[in-house]
This record gives structure tokens, sequence and C-alpha cells, in this order.
């Protein structure tokens, strides 16, 4: 028996030993669970919304948006001061002198020069490299740079190992004389940053808010770059974005990382705005499961949920309903003295309830129209006559799919943007749907119009139409949506209709194929210009999954380019979206985004309600923990009291 | 005995390569690009060509042979031998930094994770399963046995149908449930132990409860089957006569025989219960290598998924091997 009983001793002792050796990080100030793991902390090469958001708090890019402003203000970052010409392509930045990386090393423009070159390299695989392309020159060097890389990999091959070496090198050094000679971004000193853009691009600040345009490092980060012989390509190799290796100069400083379980930041003490924090250390475990996140705040071991997803989610947001509903006078009061949502829920009584906020994100979920004429096997797609889009587009209960199938507090959506998100721009009208009807009359009236609309295109009968396709990807909760939709084109139209339900790289790969006829998709906005969204339609365009092609629209989007008036910019562009939701309809945007969070207003402050939705935790303060300011944030909409 | 594991691990290795080549073609036909990301902002077509190119997705053939004589450990063999090595790492001195890491087995980088390449990923997923489904495994025996044994001594009796009753609740119960419910009452309603996380010995304890429920039900039954037939043996009737003690007799003599095919499930068992814990990685937010299994596959993240599947055939090869000395070692008459 004690043959048998040995080992597990043993075993318990091994597991003790692991166990006990492995130290957990401290407990932080400020604790939050992103919106998933991170992927990479290297600026140029990120665009997952949790890697962004924690790129912001290690690196600082030229200047930063003020998410706790109404318009977003931009103000200073790394640059102290810049210099726009009047067409809005000529930039000059002046780097501010105490604007240091975290080991004490003053931040450069040559810094800036490197980086952003990184990101204009083929084989750094940056997922923005289009929004860099901005400046003159930098396209022609991406694509130079990719069919010189091109060649060299069929010329290597009847290389010796020793020439390749020579030769990989050599177009190495090609490839910076290029750029230097080609792009016009250039260090004028080491506090002096200039840039001349192909077109006039007011909303050029706002990008090099982005943390994408961040600096890196350059000593320390092309350490890690090696030429490969065999291909003339720029390796990069794994290490330098983990501590104790990384160098940011951002307001944290990343003091551990592990995978999939936790991230541990501390304050930047070389950072030149430290004053300006109320925190200390910031720490981000890794809670994937829904019902778990939930549990996690519950206890107390989570301060933010950053996107709350277990699906009883529905019922705390009814709950909180219930909570405003037993408190409805006073709320009203707050609501009537102009203070914003965070605020109200903080001065209304204490109650766990009030915990959990639906907020407008900038993004909108839509179905694409596939306008090609034929699909990818051949078949008709009646899609492709902009009536049938029209058509389809009007025979949708919007308000049904928020309210009943949503339940989230999602805001049917007219157009591509959320009212608000981008300032001085309005965006059309749009089309009208079935729930905008106010009556049945009204409803019976749409109905007929989307019915002539097709018997125009050779439809006098619906039901004779070819079977119509909706594409969705599993999970996400899009099955319902389509089920909703498919529900509607019947009841209001008679059409048939066919879910086609794909594992999401299989239904990804449809939608670039072209290979549908109606598809889900959505967007969130990346910078605060209409051409975000706009974009995504070119023709030609790499996101352009509808295949919408129409001459006038892209001549509107280049005349927007060329427009040095904002203002007359701003018009222009609207009428572009004009053409696409109320004429063309490429797509037919359903609604806008929610994120919900789950945060206690009592004990956090510094979340900001901008339907932009960008949270910088350097702004958060912990309400009634001794450090920093402890005081309530004035979050923009709340008056001067 | 010597025989017996050198004859397995000259096998290993088939194993291993019929394993690979056959994983290999069922990801590399899994549709869409592994290099897209479908929620997430898309490269450009120059960007994805060139990747292919860096990474040999462009061909099988050349695929399959460079991934797995790195994953093998000939490339770190050969680099030794050309000085290739020794020439990067004289590179990087001159350039006064610390010469990359060298993996014998390389792995290869992740196309999920950018800043992580699977060896990371595995060295540190791995212990943190092991761990788990040892202790998980451990707890099962221990609730496993003692229920077994409890209910062969009388069978049918109340105390043997109560225990066959949660054993079949243990099996029948998916592990989502009784880790949330666990997590409800011992976290959150009594805060005892953690919600989630790695890191503290309390913090095992409600995982490893959840995760070692069907396998403590499934060696309850194994153990009440044995237990009742080989207390039924004419060498249980001698022990008795002569005079041992009952509990003797039960523990001795009676669990030892009863013990064997509790044995030969257990192999299958250790390495299922550290590589699929999924659900409870998810439930209780512990790092292991359960989600990288169903992850990779849907993220199609070819490198992780050849890693993961070449440690977790390994694995089981190993400690089948471990079983069938061990039960040379409890019953010496199994050749």
């Amino acid at each position: 028996m004690l043959k048998l009983i040995a080992p597990f001793v043993i075993l318990f002792a091994a597991i003790f030993a692991v166990v006990a050796s492995d130290k957990p990080d401290p407990p932080a100030d400020f604790t939050f669970i992103n919106r998933g793991d991170v992927t990479t902390l290297d600026p140029q090469r990120m665009s997952w919304m949790q890697d962004l958001r924690v790129a912001r708090l290690l690196f600082e890019p030229l200047v930063r948006l003020d998410v706790m402003t109404k318009d977003y203000e931009i103000v200073p970052g790394v640059a102290e001061r810049w210099e726009v010409s009047e067409d809005f392509r000529d930039y000059t930045f002046h780097i501010r002198d105490d604007a240091k990386w975290s080991n004490g090393e003053p931040v450069t423009a040559q810094q800036f020069v490197y980086s952003w070159r990184r990101a204009l390299l083929p084989e750094t695989a940056a997922d923005y490299t289009a929004l860099f392309q901005a400046i003159e020159g930098a396209t022609d060097f991406f694509e130079w740079r990719s069919e010189q890389t091109k060649q060299y990999a069929v010329r290597a091959r009847d290389l010796s190992n020793e020439e390749r070496l020579v030769e990989s090198q050599k177009l190495w050094d090609e490839a910076l004389a290029y750029f230097d000679e080609n792009v016009a971004l250039k260090a004028v000193d080491d506090k002096t940053l200039t840039m001349r853009l192909t077109a006039s691009t007011p909303y050029w600040l706002d990008l090099c808010a982005f943390v994408v345009f961040a600096p890196v490092y350059e000593p320390l980060v092309s350490q890690y770059e090696q030429i490969d012989p065999d291909t003339g390509l720029v390796k990069l190799k794994l290490g330098w974005t983990k501590p104790p290796l990384l160098i940011g100069n951002g307001p944290f400083v990343l003091e551990n990382w592990r995978f999939k379980r936790s991230l541990f930041l501390r304050a930047n003490p070389d950072w030149w705005a430290k004053d300006s924090l109320d925190i200390e250390t910031i720490a981000i475990p890794s809670v994937e499961d829904g019902n778990s996140q939930v549990l996690a705040f519950e206890s107390g071991s989570v301060q933010w949920v950053s996107d709350v997803n277990a699906d009883y989610r529905i019922q705390m947001l009814a709950d909180k309903q219930a909570f405003y509903d037993e408190n409805r006078e006073q709320y009203e009061q707050l609501k009537a003295q102009g203070l914003d949502a965070f605020a109200i829920d903080a001065a209304l009584p204490d109650d766990p309830r009030k915990n959990i906020h639906a907020l407008s994100a900038f993004g909108t979920y839509w179905y694409n129209f596939n306008c090609l004429p034929t699909l990818a096997d051949g078949r008709e797609n009646p899609f492709h006559d902009a009536r049938v889009r029209r058509a389809f587009a009007m025979c949708i209960d919007k308000q049904r799919i928020c309210d009943d199938v949503m339940r989230i507090g999602n805001i049917p959506a007219r157009n591509m943007f959320p009212p608000g998100a981008i300032a001085g721009y309005e965006s059309p009208a749009g089309l009208d749907c079935i729930s905008d009807a106010k009556n049945e009359a009204e409803k019976q009236a749409i109905i007929d119009k989307a019915k002539a609309l097709l018997a125009e295109a050779g439809y006098p009968n619906p039901a004779e139409m070819p079977r119509i396709e909706l594409l969705f990807n599993t999970d996400g909760g899009h099955g319902i949506i389509a089920q909703q939709l498919a529900k509607d084109w019947e009841e209001f139209l008679g059409v048939r209709t066919f879910l086609a339900q794909k594992e999401i790289k299989v239904y990804k790969d449809d939608l670039k194929k072209h290979n549908f006829m109606t598809g889900r998709a959505g967007w969130f906005a990346d910078y605060a210009d209409p051409t975000t969204f706009l974009d995504l339609n070119r023709t030609e365009d790499g996101n352009n999954d509808r295949a919408y092609s129409s001459a006038r629209y892209d001549g509107l989007l280049d005349e927007a380019k060329l427009e040095t008036d904002p203002e007359k910019r701003m018009k222009i562009l609207a009428e572009a979206e004009r053409l696409i939701m109320e004429e063309d309809m490429p797509l037919v945007p359903l609604f806008y985004y929610v994120n919900i969070y789950l945060f206690d207003p009592d004990e956090i402050t510094g979340i900001s309600l901008h339907p932009r939705l960008q949270q910088d935790l350097f702004n958060i303060d912990v309400l009634g923990d001794g450090k920093g300011r402890d005081q309530v944030k004035n979050i923009y909409g709340k008056d001067q009291n | 005995m010597l025989g017996l594991i050198l004859r397995r691990l000259i096998q290993l290795p088939i194993i291993i390569l019929v394993i690979y080549t056959i994983t290999l073609t069922l990801s590399w036909a899994i549709p869409g690009n592994p290099l897209e990301k479908p929620e997430g902002r898309q490269p450009s077509a120059e960007v994805i060509e060139a990747m292919k190119r860096q990474y040999k997705l462009d061909s099988f053939p050349a695929f399959y042979t460079s991934y797995l004589t790195s994953a093998t450990g000939i490339d770190y063999i050969k680099d030794g031998l050309s000085g290739e090595r020794k020439r990067v790492r004289e590179q990087a001195e001159a350039a006064g930094v610390a010469a990359p890491t060298s993996y014998i087995f390389n792995l290869g980088p992740s196309l999920q994770y950018n800043d992580w390449n699977v060896n990371q990923i595995i060295a540190g997923a791995l212990p943190v399963s092991v761990v788990l489904g040892l202790t998980a495994i451990v707890i099962a025996l221990i609730i496993g046995i003692t229920a077994g044994v409890i209910g062969a001594v009388k069978p049918n009796s109340i105390a043997d149908l109560t225990t066959l009753m949660v054993a079949l609740i243990g099996i029948s119960l998916p592990s989502f449930v009784v880790g949330t419910m666990l997590l409800l009452v011992f976290a959150v309603v009594f805060p005892v132990f953690p919600v989630g996380g790695w890191g503290k010995l309390t913090g095992l304890v409600l995982p490893a409860t959840t995760l070692s429920l069907p396998f403590a039900a499934y060696i309850a039954r194994l153990t009440r089957m044995g237990m009742i037939e080989s207390l039924d043996a004419d060498y249980i009737r001698t022990a008795r006569a002569k005079g041992l003690s009952e509990m003797k007799v039960l523990l001795k003599h009676a669990l030892k025989n009863a013990f064997l095919p509790v044995l030969s499930y257990l192999g299958p068992a250790t390495a299922y219960a550290m590589t699929g814990s999924f659900v409870i990685e998810k439930v209780f937010s512990i790092p292991g290598l359960g989600q990288h299994f169903v992850n990779a596959v849907l993220n199609k993240d070819l490198f992780l998924i050849m890693g993961v599947v070449l440690i977790f055939a390994s694995m089981l090869v190993l400690f089948n091997l471990a079983v069938d000395v061990l039960y040379k070692w409890v019953d010496p008459r199994i050749s």
C-alpha cells in the first residue's frame, strides 16, 4: 500500500513547490479586465482595441486626444507645439525638451522617422500602413519595397550563402536611401519633425494622436531586427515588447506581462506629465469567460469590466432601468441639472444595480449587399440593382431588432455614423425603414414603395425572386439578428430566404471573394473623420467586400481630398454618404454598437462617455483610496458647478 | 521491462510523425487564411504575400519539411554543426546585445499573438496544466477509490446507491455548470477562495475539484466493480480465515487487484486532465494549455496547432508507457 501512496506524496510536494514558486502580482491601485488578451505591444503592428488601450499607457504619440472633453480636443503629447499649413498638407511638430523614454533618454524626431518607416515596410505587417500612406511618397516607398523584395526572393535562389548576406544588406541600404530621398517625412533636427501630405488632411492631427503613430525606442528595437538573407526582408525577432526590456515614453511602464495571465503597470517617473496621474499601479488580469468577469467584479477583485458579455447582461440592464424607475424623481432632477450619465449614477443612492452602464460606441452594425451582377458561382445576383438594395433596406424593422433581439439599448442606425461622434459633420437623413412608420398606413406605404422598386427592377412578384441568402458567422449572436432580418423580408416583401451560417474564417473568405448575396458586417471607426467609414466603399478598396463601384462616389471622395476648406470638405463627404445611404445602398446599417461597462460610479472616475468611447486609463482616479486628487473628474457634459 | 520501455521509445517518433502528417494536412485544409484577422483590420495584399514568403505558408511541402526539421531539433543540430549559431552569437556580441534565444525544438512563432512564439506559450501554459491536471487526478483518486470501496463493501446499501448516484451526477453535469456553481458559492457568497486566476494554492482548489469530478465518478465505478469481484474471490476468503482485520483484507488484498483497471484508465485520464481542461480554464481564468487546442484551430494559428498537438501526442504516448511500467510493478505476472 505504501508503494502506492509514496508517489502521491511526492506529487503533492511537487505541486506545492510549483504553485508556491509562482509569485502573483501585488495588488494594484486600479484593476480592470480588458476586452481580450493583448496580442502585441508593438505600436506599429497593433490594431486590436485591447492592444491599443494598453499601448496608450506605455507610449505617447506627438499629440493626444483629451477624451474627457466634448470635442475630443487635441492636446500636446510628445510635441509641445505644432504648425499646420493653410492647405492642411504641411505639418511641423516641435518635440518638448522633457519628453523622455523610460530609461531617461530624450525622445527625438529621428525616432519618429524610424518608427513610421517601420510601419511603411511591408514585412512589418502593420495593419494600419494605409494611414501612414497619407505622407507624400509613402505609397511609392511601400510598393517599391514590395517589388524589390519579391524580385530579390527569386534572385536569391541562385546566390551562395555569402553572396546572400551581402546582397540582402545592400537591398536594405537601398531601401533606406530610397526612403530618405522620396518620402516627405524629415527630422530637421533632434526636436523638429516635418511632413508633407499627398492631400489636404485636416484630421491629420487626430491621426497623429493615434497610438499606432507613437514612437518606439530605436536603439532597442533595431537590435531585434535582422535581415533575412533568403528573402531580403527585415525579420523582427520577439522579445523587446516584454519587461524588463520594453522601453516606452508613456505615462506607465510595463512591469510584468505574463501571457494569458496578467499585465502589471506602474507609473513612469520619467513621464513629463506624471503629476497628472492619480494612480500608481494598474493590473490587467486575463479573465476570458463572461460570467467569471462579472463574478470577479462582484467579489471586488476587479474595478472595471470593459466589455460585459455575460448573457444575463440584458437582465442587469433591466435591473438598472428598474432602479432608475424607483428613483425617477431624483433622476429627472439630476438630468435637468445637465449632469451626464455617470454623474447621475454617482449622485443616486448607493445600489449595486447602478454599476452597469450601456454606452453607444463609435461603430455600426450593418448588412452588406453584393453589388456584382453575378455571384461567384455564376448565379444571377438580384442585389446588383440599386433599386433592389433600396427595397430590402427599407423593409427592415430596425427598432424591433434593437428592442427584441439585441435588448441592450442599441439605437437603430439611419446612416453610417453614430450621431455626434464627429465634430462638425452632419450625416444625411438616410432612408426610412419599417420602424420609422408612425402608423399602419405609413408602414404599408413603405412596403408598397419597396415592392414598386422591386417591380421596376424586374421582380413584379417578389416570391419568384431567387432565394435571398444571408451570410453570417457562428457565435457572437449574429444568428438571431439574421433570423429576424430574414423574417422581416419574408413578412414585408414575401421573398424566400436562406440563412448561411459559416465559421468565421470561412465567412470572411466568402465576403472577400464576394461569394454572398447579403451578409453581416460592421466597422469601428479608427479616427474622427467620415473617411474612416467612407473609404471602405471606394472602388478597389481592400475592405470593399460589397464590390460597390461608383464613379460619382469616388469622385466626391477625391474632391474632398483636394478641398482645403474643412467646412466645405465635410459637406462633400456628407454628399458622398448621402449617395450610399439614400440612393445606392451598398450596405444597410442596422444599429450602432453598444459597449457595456461594469464599474461603481462612486468608486471610479475618469471614464469617458464620448461616443468615440476611447478610454485613456491615465485619467482614472480611484475615489477614496487616499492617492491622487480623489475628486470626481469633470466629465464632459457636466456643468461647471 | 527494459525491453518494453525501449520498444515504446522506438515507436514514439513513428507515432509522432504519423500524427504530425495527419494534423498538418488537416490544418492546412482548414478554409481561410491564417494571416487574416476576421474581426480586426486587414493587412494589405502585399503584406500577406511577404508574410507568406517569410513563414513558408505558400507551399505545403516546404512548410512540412521546414517545420518538421525545426520542431524536431534537426535545424538546431545543423546550425550547431555549420557554425551558424556561433556566427549569430558573435554578431550579437559585436553589437553589444544579448543573442536571441535559440530553441532546440523550435515550434515557430504564433500567428495570432505576435509578441510570443509557440515555445514561450507552451512553456508558460504546460506547467499550469500539468499541476492542475495532476491535482485533479489525485483528488479524483481519493474521492473515487473511497467511494468505490464504501460502495463495494455493502452493495446496494444506501451508502452504495448514494455514491453511485453522486457518481452519475459527476459524469453527467458539464463542468461549466459545476465550476460556475462552485464559484458562486465559494467565491462570491462565501468568499473562501479567489474567483479565478493562477498563482495561489487556494486558487487551485475549485478548478481542480471541478476538473476531478468526472474522473472521480469513473474511478468510483471502476473501483466498485473491481472490489465486488475480488471480494468474492477465494484469496479473500483465505485472508479472512487467517484472521486478518477487515481493513487489511479490504485495503491490502482486495483493493490491490481491484485497482488494476483504475490504473489502466489513469494513463489517458491524466493526459486528458492535463490538456482537456478548456472549459475549466475559461471559467476559472487559468492560463493553461487546453484553451490553445481550441483557439488555435479557430484562429488557424498553424504553428500553435502543430505545437500543442505534438506536445499532447508525446504526452499521451509517454503516459501510456508509464502506466504499462506501473502495471508491471503492481502485478509482476503481466508481461
